[in-house]
């Protein structure tokens, strides 16, 4: 990439004259949008995985209608109508989901449309963890950070308010701190990373078997290599699954609370984090995505990003001025 | 190819579309005396027109095994020119380096009819065969990381797209064209959105009475259809 908003070469001021290049309109990605086109990057995958044929079927309204099961009636009672609908009219309505997705992908990655589909993406977000993940399962007892808990799609939301573009001046320590804050940004993180800890320790992960049980289903309809990894990783659970569920909350906790670290290790902390979502992306079987019924990476791979917005940076808090941010960005 | 027929329809109607834009593209350019990036053009109409046939078995235009030959060909094509980029110490050298993005998508479609020619052998082969068969030589993790690799492609240059300003098609010649060079003549060829240099024998020739060259921002939306439809091909495959 060779355009840069501060680069006023004459080539490049000629490019610009005869209408081939906006330099001034343009800068190269700092971290935070390179972060926002790795969202991008995730949401096409979704668009993408949306046109899957499987998704076009009755299948995929009685997987959303499953989602209500022990949910409490005010949460299930709108997932099983808008799982009949679904169901009703798959063609037209798994096409028009695909497409939002589309859109919101490119959206987010054409600077102009960044702010519109970052706020599209939470609305979508949201309204997809309620009437499509049945809340991730947190409320009917069958959530464990190994099936995706609190939910893939809130994590999408979560990264879209951190990664916000706006606030140029303000410090942080971390890119997902720039529009939030550092404070509020560690809150969050707590959150989450300490929401999956508790979920650890619950019987959906606790009890005997059930870890093993969990990860030796991902390996159905996936390839040799990943069925492989994730039949030993269950045979090796098989009767150890409570110790290694409050092993991997330990984990979870020390992670949660690692981010109020001193900076060195914070970033212990942080590789700590990316190396646990990528072992529960990996029990999550990838998503699903190679067995043709995915509908996306689930929560391992978001995690990992996540968690590289908090990744603490060098020197002093960086203060980006408006002129060096990337538009829109 | 499964799914649904008015998705293929849909999907091979934009190849269709963005293989005869880029036609128009290499006419324009030679008729207009403007610059564009003939290679890139005339990779993107065989794979408008290939894509356009594996989605809609009825376009198919090309004999069994034709494609893998051709696509197999610009792979290796590319694939040197972006060695040679990677090489190369000059700045219209370090341009081919944006070949690398073609040669990855001649590789997909590669591996595209690769796997289709072997699914089709299977099926012919046997049903009880045809799992074993399909399974040996379709590997549907090269698909998903081909996938992720495209359509992270497609977000890059979506991202660069501000940076292309719209040209006409028509735009009226004449203008005076330096050489382009280094940093300067980034992001305005045909197809090239990752900021390289024209091709050494596509340089406009200063003073000639050159155009600028043709619509870069066209060419960039042409990549990101194209790099959509077969991450959208590349996901069924699994």
């Amino acid at each position: 990439m060779t355009i840069q908003a501060t680069g006023a070469s004459s080539g490049g001021r000629w490019l610009s004259g005869i209408g081939v290049a906006r330099e001034e309109r343009w800068a190269a990605p700092d971290t935070r949008r390179l972060l926002q086109l790795a969202l991008a990057g995730i949401w096409l995958l979704d668009a993408v995985l949306q046109f899957q044929s499987f998704m076009f079927t009755r299948g995929f309204a009685q997987m959303l209608g499953g989602t209500a099961q022990g949910n409490p009636a005010v949460i299930a009672g709108p997932i099983s109508w808008s799982a009949r609908l679904i169901g009703q009219h798959g063609t037209a309505a798994n096409a028009i989901f695909a497409v939002i997705q589309l859109l919101i992908a490119l959206g987010i990655a054409w600077r102009p449309t960044i702010r519109l589909a970052l706020g599209a993406s939470i609305a979508w977000a949201l309204g997809v963890w309620w009437l499509g993940e049945g809340l991730g399962g947190i409320l009917n007892g069958a959530a464990s950070p190994v099936n995706g808990a609190p939910g893939a799609v809130i994590i999408y939301a979560l990264l879209a308010v951190l990664l916000w573009p706006g606030r140029p001046g303000r410090p942080a320590p971390f890119v997902a701190g720039r529009f939030t804050g550092a404070a509020l940004a560690r809150s969050l993180w707590l959150v989450l990373w300490g929401s999956l800890a508790y979920l650890a320790l619950q019987p959906a992960t606790r009890a005997p078997h059930a870890l093993s049980g969990m990860i030796s289903g991902m390996a159905s309809g996936e390839p040799g290599w990943l069925a492989g990894v994730d039949n030993h990783l269950g045979a090796f659970l098989g009767h150890r699954g409570p110790a290694a569920a409050v092993v991997l909350a330990v984990v979870l906790a020390v992670v949660a609370v690692g981010v109020w670290l001193p900076r060195p290790a914070a970033r212990a902390v942080i590789v700590l984090a990316v190396v646990a979502a990528a072992a529960i992306w990996i029990a999550e079987g990838l998503g699903g995505m190679l067995t043709g019924g995915g509908t996306d990476p689930n929560s391992g791979l978001l995690l990992a990003l996540l968690a590289v917005a908090y990744w603490p940076l060098a020197g002093r808090s960086p203060v980006i001025t408006q002129s060096a941010s990337p538009e829109g960005a | 190819m499964a799914g649904p027929s008015w998705l293929a329809y849909t999907f091979a109607g934009v190849m269709i579309i963005t293989a005869a834009y880029c036609v128009s593209r290499l006419v324009i350019a030679r008729r207009r005396h403007r610059p564009t990036d003939h290679q890139v053009d005339a990779v993107h109409i065989l794979m408008g027109v290939a894509m356009a046939g594996m989605l809609v078995p009825r376009l198919r235009i090309f004999w069994a095994g034709g494609w893998e030959i051709v696509f197999g060909a610009a792979a290796a094509w590319f694939t040197w020119q972006a060695i040679r980029g990677l090489r190369s110490q000059d700045a219209i050298g370090r341009g081919q380096r944006h070949h690398l993005q073609h040669a990855l998508a001649c590789l997909a479609m590669l591996y595209m009819f690769l796997a289709a020619a072997s699914a089709s052998r299977a099926v012919a082969a046997g049903s009880a065969m045809s799992g074993m068969a399909g399974g040996a030589a379709h590997f549907p993790t090269l698909a998903l990381v081909l996938a992720f690799a495209l359509l992270g492609y497609v977000v890059w240059t979506t991202d660069r797209l501000p940076s292309l300003a719209p040209v006409a098609a028509f735009a009226a010649p004449g203008v005076p064209v330096p050489v382009l060079t280094g940093a300067a003549a980034s992001s305005s060829t045909a197809g090239d959105t990752s900021g390289s240099t024209l091709p050494a024998g596509d340089h406009a020739p200063a003073g000639r009475g050159w155009g600028p060259p043709v619509s870069p921002r066209l060419a960039a939306c042409c990549e990101i259809a194209m790099g959509v439809t077969m991450g959208y091909a590349l996901i069924l495959m699994l």
